[in-house]
Parts: structure tokens; C-alpha cells; sequence
């Protein structure tokens, strides 16, 4: 699929590499050396056979093996996702949650209105709002996320929560959100009336009972948004300067870098995936109906 | 002698010689000849021996010192040694391979470790560094070069004659993909090059040119010098070349470290720093946030259009260099509309030249004049009459060709102030009603195949496309506007304009230079396939405490004298 798709972009890989001024003996000379100057079946084969043997190939661009551009890019989306995900998971949901208990009051809607308006913001908003307060205005911050090599843990999180903010802002909302219908729903449920009757503690309550059921949805987001993390980073990364997936990907589509292209978009459905499946998993571990239902 | 006695006695010297002789001394002091070429033309003028040996000597001083360029020697002094000077430029867009690149974050970072015949310097000298001189034969067709010895590689081998010309054959192999090819056709063919003996290369050239020495610079940016035998697509793994900077570590996408060559030549141009730090950006936007909060010294290039905020921040110093970057605005001559001359010269004359240079450029830029022969150039002719917005005289030309209104497509791409260049002509044209539809894309939609026929950069009737700075203007004399020109988007074709491009080409002085610049720069601005409005400068900027950077407007970029201020 994406291999027929890339046909349609304009250009071919090696002008895409010489730059429009090159001379044309240039390009073919180089379209001979990639490949590229061959029927697209013999492309095609040529990449799916040595897919299935694990080998990646080439980027046609610069060299590099596949397989090494696509982990760093992932390895560096990763930290900055898992950033994100560490602060705005509990986050989200302990608002979520706070907001439900007092649903109607001034707390709940700084914390929905609050939360949904600044999802509505798009994140290179976020970005620059970031970028002017706290790194330019109060110098807290470097402008960009590429931290030195061999940097320490606590320097690339010095480097990552500029942009880890930006994505909290943007999905805190999504979240909080679900955590608080659920709760609500859950709080308005007959089981917890009958917990609450039977003299249980408020906290017991809202742990094994209200909290149990209501952050199912939530997951349900969580995990979508993982997938969104990981592939739709290409305006945060290209802000903050950031050698993650998603530049790869999206400079690997403007340059027709074919075999990058197609290892990341396979990476990325096979990270969709797995977040489903874990999400799958999480279900049934906190819903017992799903777990005993499958044993019948 | 001091300085200005020196000076002095050569201005009392220079008003009592003749034109030619004065046009000489130019050419030399300027970097066009080599200083055996000098001694050899003067004597043939007529100059006394030791008149000619004392202004070699008093003008000549790049050459004798066979290093050194005006930015960089200024602050020398004030600079603290040691340190690291971290630099930020454009992310490569392909792999750091000397045969392929073709962006200034590519050009930029070959630069430090790889070294040229010649440095192209900000005031569009040539500056020997590889070369220690260069000559012609007699019409130009035959380039002597006589090659520095003692140079070592980085890997420690000596650099000889043999490298030299094992470098250029390897460029003018149309079998190698060299992006360096399109400016050696009809200049340099395979086994053009021949080292003669351990110091001396001698080109023989397709066709007479004047102006060869630039072909051979940093100007033809894939031209560092390698070890013959050489894989190039290698040269990430070390970086092989003969420059002050040594590299450390390379991480693609993000950058590169260096330290210094303990075995650089150039004993006047020692690295002062101890480090030489490159970042990449791939976004103009992170590159500016870069520089504005520390974390790069210097940022390479950056427009005016996007870096309005650095022009006015107190805390940053902006270096803007004269260059002959521009933007083309082609018209098809074979097409209607514009196959009428009177359509074409309507067009140039409704611009608004001046909102352009002052309102959009922020007056960061020289007037042009419809022809590449920019302001910059010491061949441009100043005295043919500059174009002004005449609406008037273009409704009438309009009427007079049956053309008062009409619907036009005006394609380009989303590049630095391009599309705000669009949008203005597509105002200034409505004011004789001529309606242009504006199609602005990505630049591979735009360039397409770059081949006729399959290049909307080629095939479009009305197209803006970008061109970066060259220190002398051959490359866009040739490829755009001759009859046979590969990037000929307004499909021009005139005999007499290849004649005369081909006597500028050729001319070895700059008296027969700046005839024929006369002649084309009249017959363009009357014949107007394209439209040149505008010459844009290279902006660099650097923290206010950074000095002794030297930077070219091809994307250059020399921090080996560079440091904090003292």
C-alpha cells in the first residue's frame, strides 16, 4: 500500500537527492546505483523478500541501515512519549476524578472547561507559548528537545518537559474527560450506593468500587493516544528540533526515501497494535465480566 | 612601511598609469589573476619590472600570505583561545557524501574538514588555500595550478598534484552522479584534470573561460579535495580532507563534533578554538529559537523574512553579506501570453520593486535589474538605467501588444519569502488587469523531474524559482538563459545572447568582462524572460560575544579564528 501510495509523490528518490540543479546524467547515474531505475514489481520484490528475512535494507537517502535510523527515531519518540505519559496518565485521571466527586462546582469545570479548552489548542500553539515563557523569557529551559550526546538522565529531562507539556496539555483534556464520565457514572451506580449503604470507608469505596469501573473507557483513550504519541509527533518534533519517528517518517516521505518510509509506517501499526492489545489485556485484568465471560 | 604610506604611494602610482594598466592592478588585487599572471600582463603593458614588483607585493597580500579573509582578520585580535564555538546550520538533506551534497548544512559541514583550490571569500575574492597560483594560457582554454606543498590529510597522507586532479576527474565523470557536473558542462570534461608533476595541475577546458579559478573554489561546493582513489560515499566514517578541523563524532541528523588538526598547514589560520561544535536544524523556526536561547554561537544563514525577530534583538549580531542570491521570475518567450516582448517588459514594469526590497526584505536586500549581473558583481555594469514600477507605460505597452487583460498561472513553492513574493506580484499585476491564480506547493511538486516536460519548474509559463549565491555570475548566464540550457524555464532562445554570454564567459579581463555585462544587461532588460527584482543578503548572526567568524554567502562558514571576545 504504501509503497503503491509513494509512487504517486512527485519526484524521484535520486533528484529528490541531487536537488533540481543536478544534471540529469547525474541522476541517472545515481538512480542506477539505488535501484530505482528498475520496474516497480522488482522494487517491491527486492524489499519484501529481505523484509521477511528481517533485513530492512538501506535509507536510499543516507545510507544508513534501516533498522539503526528507525530505532534511534524510535527510542527518542519513545522517551519523550513515555515523558508525556508519566505525567499526564495520573494526572488526568486524578482530575478527572476530583472533578466527578465534585461535579458542579467551581472545581469541576475549571478542571473540564480548563482541560478541553487546552486540548483544543493545537500543540505547536502549546510549543510556542512554552517556548516564549520558559525558555526564551525565564532561560529555565533549552528552545530545543535534541539534547547533547551522552547526556544524563536528569539533563534529557531537562531537554524532553518543554515538549512533554505541550503533549500533556493536548491530551490531558481527552483524558480527564473520560475519567470523569466514567466516574460519575460509576459514582451514580447501584453497586456503589449498596458499598456506601453497607458502611464501607469513601475511600475503600471509590478504589475498589468507583474507580475499578470507571477508568475502563479511560484506557480505551489512553491507549489510542499512545499510538498517536508515538507516530503523530511531526509538529512537536519539528519545533523542538527532535530527531524522533515522526520527522523520520515525514522526511523520509519528502524525500521518497522508500524502505524508511515503509519500515516506520509498519513500525508504527505494529505500536498501534500492541497499545490495543495491552489495552485488551488491562480490561480484562480490572473487568472481571470480560475475563469470566471468555472462561465460559 | 607602514600601511597607509604603503596605500598611499600606490594610489600616486595608480593615477598616473592608464586605464588598462589600472583595470590590471584591479583584476589582481581582486583575486581574478594569480600573481605571475600579473607580473606577466603588467610587463606586457608596459610597466617597469620593479614598478610591477612593488605593486604585486603592496596589493597582492592575500596571496603572499596564502591565507586570510576580510571578516574573520578584523576581530582576530579581540578573541580569547580555546573554548568550544558551537555553530547551527540546515540539516543535510542527504547523506555527507562530497560527490552528492547539495544543501548549505551539507556544504557547511564538508567545509570544516575538507579544504578548496580556493576559498571564495564575503567580498568575492579568491583566496588561495590548496592553490598556491593559478594562470591561463592565452585565451583562457588552459588553467595552470600550481598546488601547495606540505598539506597533509587527515589520515596523515601528503596531499599532492595527483589528488588534485584525481578530484576533478572524479566530478566531471558523468557516470559518478556528481551534483558538481552541471556546473563543469562545457567547462570540464573527464580527464580534464592532469597533474603534470607533484605540484603543478594543468586544466584543459571544453571552452575558453575567464573566470575558471571560481569553478575550482568553494563556490562549487563538492570540490574539497580527496585522496585520489578515494570512495567518497565513505566519507562519513572519517570525514577525509586537509581542513583545521578534525572530526570527533558524527550523529547524523544532529550533528557533528570536531577538534583541531594538529597537523594544519596554515600556520597564519590555526584553529584558536578547542572544539568546533555543529548542530543541524531541520526547521528555520528551530534554528532562530536555537540562537535566541543560547544554544548555539552562531547560526549559519537564516532569511529576513522568518528571522525578523533576530534583526531586532539587541542580544544577537547580524552579519549580512552583499550576495548574488535571487529569485528568477521566468516568463515562457514560446507561450502565449508572453511570447510578445511587450507582455514581458509590462509585467517587469508594474513590480513594485521598492515594497519588495524595503517592505518584505527589510531592505536586507540590492535592487535588480533583469539580469543576473547583480549589484555585487565587479563586472555589473552601473550605469544601465535601473527598472521602476511605470503603470502607466505598462497599460500602454499592453494595449499595444491587444493584451489588456488577461488570467495567468503563477506556480512556485513554499521557500524562505517566495510565497510572499507571489502574493505581491499577483497585487501588482492587478492593476492592469491581469489576473494571476497563484499555485504554490512543495518543492518536488514544483520541480517534478527537473527535464522538460516533466517539471512544472520547466514546463509552467509563469514560475518563480530560487537560486543561492555564486561569486562570479557564469552559472546563471549559462543554464537559464542560453538556447541550450538545462534550466531554461523561459524556454528564451537568442543567438545573439548566446554569443554574447559565451564572449563573457571567455574574457579573461575585466574591461572585456564589463563590455559584454553591458551588452547582455541592456539586451536582457529589454528582452525580459525573466525577471530579476530582487538580490537578496546572506544574513549570518552570532551572540554579541562571538567574533572572528567568517562566513560566505555560498554557506561557508570559518570559525577557526573565531572565540569569545576578550
Amino acid at each position: 500500500m504504501i509503497f503503491l501510495a509513494a509512487q504517486v509523490l512527485p519526484g524521484d528518490v535520486a533528484r529528490r537527492i541531487l536537488g533540481p540543479f543536478a544534471d540529469q546524467a547525474s541522476v541517472d547515474a545515481l538512480s542506477k546505483e539505488l535501484g530505482t531505475d528498475r520496474s516497480l514489481p522488482a522494487q517491491y520484490w527486492d524489499w519484501v523478500s529481505s523484509f521477511v528475512t528481517g533485513d530492512l535494507g538501506q535509507s536510499a537517502v543516507n545510507k544508513r541501515p534501516v533498522s539503526e535510523i528507525i530505532v534511534d527515531a524510535t527510542v527518542a519518540s519513545g522517551k519523550l512519549a513515555l515523558l508525556a505519559f508519566i505525567i499526564v496518565v495520573p494526572l488526568a485521571i486524578v482530575g478527572g476524578v476530583i472533578a466527578a466527586m465534585n461535579e458542579g462546582s467551581f472545581r469541576d469545570r475549571l478542571i473540564s472547561v480548563g482541560g478541553l479548552s487546552a486540548t483544543a489548542i493545537p500543540e505547536f500553539v502549546w510549543a510556542v507559548i512554552f517556548i516564549l515563557i520558559f525558555a526564551l523569557g525565564l532561560g529555565l529551559f533549552p528552545t530545543t528537545a535534541q539534547f547533547p550526546d551522552g547526556a544524563s538522565i536528569f539533563t534529557q529531562l531537562e531537554y524532553l518537559l518543554l515538549p512533554a507539556l505541550c503533549l500533556v496539555c493536548v491530551l490531558f483534556g481527552y483524558i480527564a474527560r473520560m475519567a470523569r464520565a466514567g466516574t460519575i457514572e460509576s459514582l451514580e451506580a447501584d453497586y456503589t450506593r449498596t458499598a456506601i449503604l453497607k458502611g464501607l470507608p469513601q475511600r475503600t469505596v471509590i478504589r475498589r468500587h468507583v474507580l475499578r469501573n470507571s477508568l475502563l473507557p479511560t484506557i480505551a483513550v489512553v491507549a489510542t493516544q499512545a499510538g498517536y504519541l508515538i507516530g503523530g509527533l511531526v509538529i512537536i518534533e519539528a519545533i523542538f528540533n527532535y530527531q524522533g519517528i515522526g520527522l523520520a517518517m515525514f522526511r523520509a516521505a519528502t524525500q521518497k526515501d522508500l524502505p524508511v518510509l515503509q519500515s516506520a509506517v509498519l513500525l508504527i501499526g505494529i505500536v498501534y497494535l500492541v497499545a490495543t492489545l495491552i489495552a485488551d489485556i488491562l480490561y480484562s485484568v480490572l473487568n472481571p465480566r470480560v475475563r469470566l465471560g471468555a472462561a465460559e | 612601511m607602514r600601511k597607509d604610506e604603503i596605500q598611499r604611494q600606490v594610489d600616486v602610482v595608480r593615477s598616473q598609469r592608464s586605464e588598462l594598466e589600472n583595470h590590471i592592478i584591479d583584476e589582481y588585487r581582486s583575486g581574478y589573476i594569480g600573481r605571475r599572471e600579473f607580473m606577466r600582463r603588467g610587463a606586457v603593458v608596459g610597466m617597469s619590472l620593479p614598478l610591477v614588483g612593488f605593486l604585486a607585493s603592496a596589493c597582492g597580500s592575500a596571496e603572499k600570505s596564502g591565507s586570510s579573509s576580510d571578516g574573520a582578520e578584523s576581530n582576530k585580535a579581540a578573541v580569547s583561545k580555546g573554548g568550544v564555538v558551537k555553530s547551527g546550520l540546515q540539516l543535510p538533506g542527504s547523506d555527507l557524501d562530497p560527490i552528492k551534497v547539495n544543501n548549505q548544512g551539507a556544504l557547511g559541514t564538508l567545509g570544516q574538514s575538507g579544504e578548496f583550490l580556493i576559498f571564495s571569500d564575503s567580498q568575492l575574492k579568491a583566496v588561495p588555500r590548496l592553490a598556491e597560483s593559478w594562470e591561463p594560457n592565452e585565451d583562457g582554454s588552459q588553467w595552470t595550478f600550481k598546488i601547495r606543498q606540505g598539506v597533509k590529510f587527515q589520515d596523515g597522507k601528503p596531499m599532492t598534484a595527483e589528488d588534485v586532479a584525481a578530484t576533478f576527474n572524479l566530478h566531471a565523470d558523468p557516470d559518478n552522479g556528481s551534483n558538481a557536473l552541471s556546473a563543469f558542462t562545457g567547462v570540464l570534461s573527464k580527464g580534464g584534470a592532469q597533474a603534470t608533476d607533484d605540484s603543478t595541475v594543468v586544466f584543459e577546458l571544453d571552452a575558453p573561460n575567464g573566470n575558471f579559478p571560481f569553478n575550482t573554489s568553494s563556490d562549487n561546493y563538492n570540490l574539497i579535495i580527496l585522496p585520489k582513489g578515494f570512495d567518497p560515499t565513505t566519507w562519513p566514517k572519517n570525514f577525509q580532507g586537509t581542513g583545521p578541523w578534525k572530526l570527533e563524532k558524527y550523529t547524523p541528523n544532529v550533528g557533528v563534533t570536531y577538534t583541531k588538526n594538529p597537523d594544519y598547514w596554515d600556520k597564519t589560520r590555526q584553529p584558536l578554538p578547542d572544539r568546533n561544535e555543529i548542530k543541524f536544524y531541520e526547521q528555520e523556526e528551530a534554528a532562530l529559537l536555537g540562537i535566541q536561547g543560547g544554544e548555539v554561537d552562531l547560526l549559519a544563514q537564516f532569511s529576513a523574512v522568518n528571522g525578523k525577530a533576530l534583526l531586532n534583538d539587541p542580544n544577537i549580531n547580524v552579519i549580512e553579506l552583499r550576495a548574488s542570491q535571487h529569485r528568477q521570475l521566468h516568463m515562457r518567450t514560446d507561450q502565449e501570453p508572453f511570447n510578445d516582448k511587450r507582455v514581458r517588459q509590462a509585467v517587469a514594469l508594474l513590480i513594485n520593486r521598492d515594497n519588495i526590497v524595503k517592505g518584505l526584505l527589510e531592505e536586507k536586500s540590492d535592487y535588480g535589474n533583469d539580469s543576473p549581473f547583480a549589484p555585487v558583481y565587479p563586472t555589473t555594469d552601473k550605469t544601465v538605467a535601473q527598472r521602476k514600477q511605470d503603470v502607466e507605460k505598462a497599460k500602454a505597452l499592453l494595449a499595444d501588444a491587444g493584451k489588456s487583460s488577461f488570467d495567468i498561472e503563477l506556480r512556485t513553492w513554499r521557500v524562505f519569502e517566495v510565497p510572499q513574493y507571489a502574493a505581491l506580484v499577483q497585487n501588482d499585476l492587478k492593476a492592469a488587469g491581469i489576473n494571476v491564480k497563484l499555485n504554490v506547493t512543495d518543492s518536488a511538486s514544483y520541480y517534478g523531474d527537473a527535464v522538460y516536460g516533466k517539471s512544472p519548474w520547466l514546463d509552467s509559463s509563469f514560475g518563480i524559482t530560487e537560486y543561492g549565491h555564486r561569486g562570479v555570475p557564469n552559472v546563471f548566464l549559462g543554464a537559464p538563459l542560453k538556447s541550450d540550457g538545462t534550466w531554461n524555464s523561459a524556454h528564451f532562445k537568442n543567438k545573439e545572447y548566446d554569443k554574447l554570454a559565451n564572449e563573457y564567459v571567455a574574457a579573461l579581463d575585466l574591461q572585456s568582462q564589463r563590455t559584454a555585462a553591458k551588452k547582455i544587461q541592456e539586451m536582457l532588460l529589454d528582452e525580459v524572460p525573466i525577471i530579476f527584482s530582487y538580490f537578496y543578503f546572506y544574513l549570518s548572526a552570532t551572540t554579541p560575544t562571538l567574533a572572528g567568524v567568517n562566513v560566505s554567502a555560498m554557506g561557508q562558514v570559518d570559525v577557526s579564528q573565531a572565540g569569545q571576545k576578550a
